[in-house]
């Protein structure tokens, strides 16, 4: 107890280091900013300002990308419940509720509802991020190469299993970013692979590039497409932001459930803040006495997934940091972030450089109360920002991407390679393929095949050794019985059924 | 998001009806990706003894993705899906071509008249646009990129057209036509 409290003093010591809540103060503003406007997405963010953060110091660099990350759940519930559009793919869920609210005249009231739920679900959740993370690590060293393999396969198949659409696409987009992740010089031998002999794809494609057209240009391109009354944004003046002392009570226990839940699901690969939000709402309203009030303005619709997804943000960040391994698209851009800055997430983290570590998880909670402090006056200036016509926002978007991937390698290439990529994301969406499971697999594929390499190296070529060693086999049940449960129609329609409501 | 059409609309003919044109034709999309890996990674070794080669795991990642591919076409030949959308030409294209015009003319023309065309090429694709404000509203994003990458970020950028830039231009277009050709000339010798 006393060498966690030591820690977190250490971790304070880092945080209140004034660059570092500069920088603190930076990512929560910008995140927030970016899930208020719809259309950019978190990943595309992060994407889009990773080239910033180089110039930064490793520290400070992850701690605004974290800001950003979490202050963009933030965001997205502003816009969710004032105009009823999910600014975050975290906020659809608040939509329901939320907007509702607003329309009956209590905006301020779900607005701060959900910032306070945030809050409380971030408290609990950083403290979660600071227990577990020596117990983890103790784990983690019991993780031989068929261990990390199958964890990994357990995190797609997360991935594949809770995302939206059809289960067998959902594979095939892994595979498919596991293909890609491949392209590039060999493991071993050094050998280019797959590279068509281009010179800028012998260090693979790169993520970024990746990562904004699939996601960014992608969306943009999406939105080109479909007509233009659905995103204009009509005026909304809010008034009486405190929420009355029946609202605190009533929403207290939505609260606390979504808390837990997300706080578990943040942990799980593939498990993140969307499933969160759902799953929370989902729970609420079926153990609700009166269930017919959800939809219509009821206040724990609101609280559930706010907090949950604000504690899935938080926890998220305890496989990243212990083992190493990304839960979800997000996660995965750190993973990309950390490599470049020189560190490699895993176990050793917390040994070798405890001040990176332990400052994340202080700012972690500094960043929760500062996105309070932010949210509640200024949102009458985001709902400004918000009236930017689309047509003039999205321009501004596309410069800002284009200079942002340039940056990276002042490669024109690398341009090139996000503008193909944005025409595969649009191609995907109109096949009904999701893309986030593409980026997974993308970021997980060269762990993936160096710990399957080496598993099979050790073990002789015998492939049985991934169900006979005992952590392994359990994961990999795990994996095929979720996947059997997820493939089984009954429950795939059921899952279609619940969000279709 | 796709719409609920009326499902008994078929997909294109092909001589029998494919009833789930998006599931099939993505399908074959995939296919034809996994048969591309597998043709790019031919020269790579495969696996000797019980160690992986270089060209092991694409190979056995590819083959699974034909196989899913195949499955993923193969629902959409029998089971009823909705139709593919309609690709609207001018956003998509106009965004795509604005993003290409970036990395033609970054080098050569500077940081300036490359987000300022850009800015402009891309709001060509909303049917909304107007000249006035978009002129004037890229002005303003080009002002405040490059305050924000040059002078802020210190990002090292060309900021104006070099002397000889249309030269530039021009010999940057013919290498990647070149290197273009000459993927697909020789094979990548044999290690």
């Amino acid at each position: 107890m006393s060498e966690l409290l030591s820690n977190l003093l250490l971790g304070f010591q880092v945080a209140s280091n004034p660059y570092n809540v500069l920088f603190c103060l930076i990512g929560a503003l910008v995140g927030t900013l970016v899930g208020v406007l719809p259309g950019i997405g978190t990943v595309a963010t992060i994407a889009m300002l990773l080239p910033i953060t180089f110039g930064l110091p490793p520290v400070g660099a992850l701690i605004m990308l974290a800001g950003i990350y979490y202050g963009a759940q933030y965001g997205g519930s502003t816009t969710s419940v004032l105009v009823n559009i999910p600014g975050e793919a975290t906020s659809v869920v608040t939509c329901l509720d939320g907007h509702q609210m607003a329309r009956q005249g209590r905006a301020g009231a779900a607005l701060s509802i959900a910032a306070i739920g945030s809050f409380f679900a971030g408290c609990v959740s950083t403290v979660l991020v600071a227990a577990l993370g020596g117990p983890l690590t103790s784990l983690a060293l019991l993780f031989g190469p068929a261990e990390y393999f199958s964890l990994m396969v357990l995190g797609l198949i997360f991935a594949v299993v809770l995302a939206k659409g059809s289960v067998l696409k959902a594979i095939a987009m892994v595979l498919t970013g596991l293909l890609l992740s491949m392209v590039g010089s060999d493991l071993e031998t050094g050998a280019g692979r797959m590279t068509f002999d281009v010179a800028e794809l012998a260090d693979g494609i790169g993520f970024t590039n990746i990562a904004l057209g699939l996601f960014g240009f992608a969306e943009i391109i999406r939105n080109l497409e479909l007509p233009a009354e659905s995103r204009e944004i009509v005026k909304a003046k809010v008034t009486g932001l405190m929420p009355t002392r029946k609202d605190l009570i009533d929403s207290s226990g939505a609260i606390a459930r979504g808390t837990v839940l997300g706080s578990i699901l943040g942990i799980l690969p593939g498990g993140g803040a969307v499933i969160a939000s759902f799953a929370a709402y989902t729970f609420v309203k079926r153990i609700a006495n009166v269930p017919s009030r959800f939809g219509n303005g009821a206040i724990q619709g609101g609280a559930a997934p706010e907090s949950a997804n604000n504690a899935a943000a938080q926890t998220a960040f305890i496989p990243l940091l212990t083992l190493g391994i990304p839960p979800n698209a997000v996660m995965a851009l750190m993973v990309g972030a950390m490599t470049i800055h020189g560190i490699v997430p895993g176990p050793q983290v917390m040994t070798k450089q405890p001040e990176l570590f332990w400052g994340m998880i202080a700012s972690m909670w500094l960043g929760n109360l500062m996105l309070v402090i932010i949210n509640l006056p200024l949102v009458g200036v985001w709902v400004t920002l918000l009236r930017v016509p689309y047509r003039l926002l999205y321009p501004a978007i596309v410069v800002f991407c284009c200079i942002g991937i340039y940056s990276i390698n002042n490669s024109p290439t690398d341009v090139v390679i996000s503008a193909l990529f944005g025409v595969i994301g649009f191609w995907l969406v109109k096949h009904d393929f999701e893309p986030a499971p593409l980026l997974l697999g993308f970021v997980l594929g060269p762990l993936m095949e160096e710990n399957l390499r080496r598993a099979m190296l050790i073990a002789r070529g015998d492939a049985t050794v991934f169900f006979t060693r005992p952590i392994s086999g359990t994961l990999l049940a795990i994996a095929i019985f979720l996947l059997l449960l997820a493939a089984l129609p009954m429950i795939r329609k059921r899952r279609e059924e619940v969000f279709v409501e | 998001m796709p719409e609920d059409v009326n499902p008994s609309q078929k997909g294109p003919r092909i001589g029998f009806s494919v009833r789930g044109p998006r599931d099939f034709w993505g399908g074959i999309v995939l296919i034809a990706l996994a048969i591309l890996a597998i043709w790019a990674s031919r020269d790579l070794p495969g696996q000797r003894g019980f160690a992986f080669g270089p060209g092991t795991a694409p190979r056995l990642f590819s083959g699974l993705l034909a196989f899913i591919g195949a499955a993923v076409a193969a629902g959409g030949l029998f089971v009823e899906g909705p139709p593919i959308e309609k690709y609207k030409i001018r956003g998509p294209l106009l965004v795509i071509i604005s993003i290409l015009l970036f990395a033609a003319l970054i080098r050569p023309f500077g940081l300036v008249v490359a987000s300022y065309v850009v800015f402009i090429v891309s709001i060509l694709g909303s049917t909304e646009m107007r000249w006035i404000e978009s002129v004037i509203a890229a002005a303003v994003m080009t002002l405040f990129c490059v305050l924000l990458f040059v002078y802020l970020l210190n990002l090292p950028f060309q900021l104006w057209p070099q002397s000889n830039a249309p030269t530039i231009l021009w010999n940057q277009t013919a290498d990647i036509v070149k290197n273009t050709l000459l993927m697909f000339q020789k094979a990548p010798p044999r290690p």
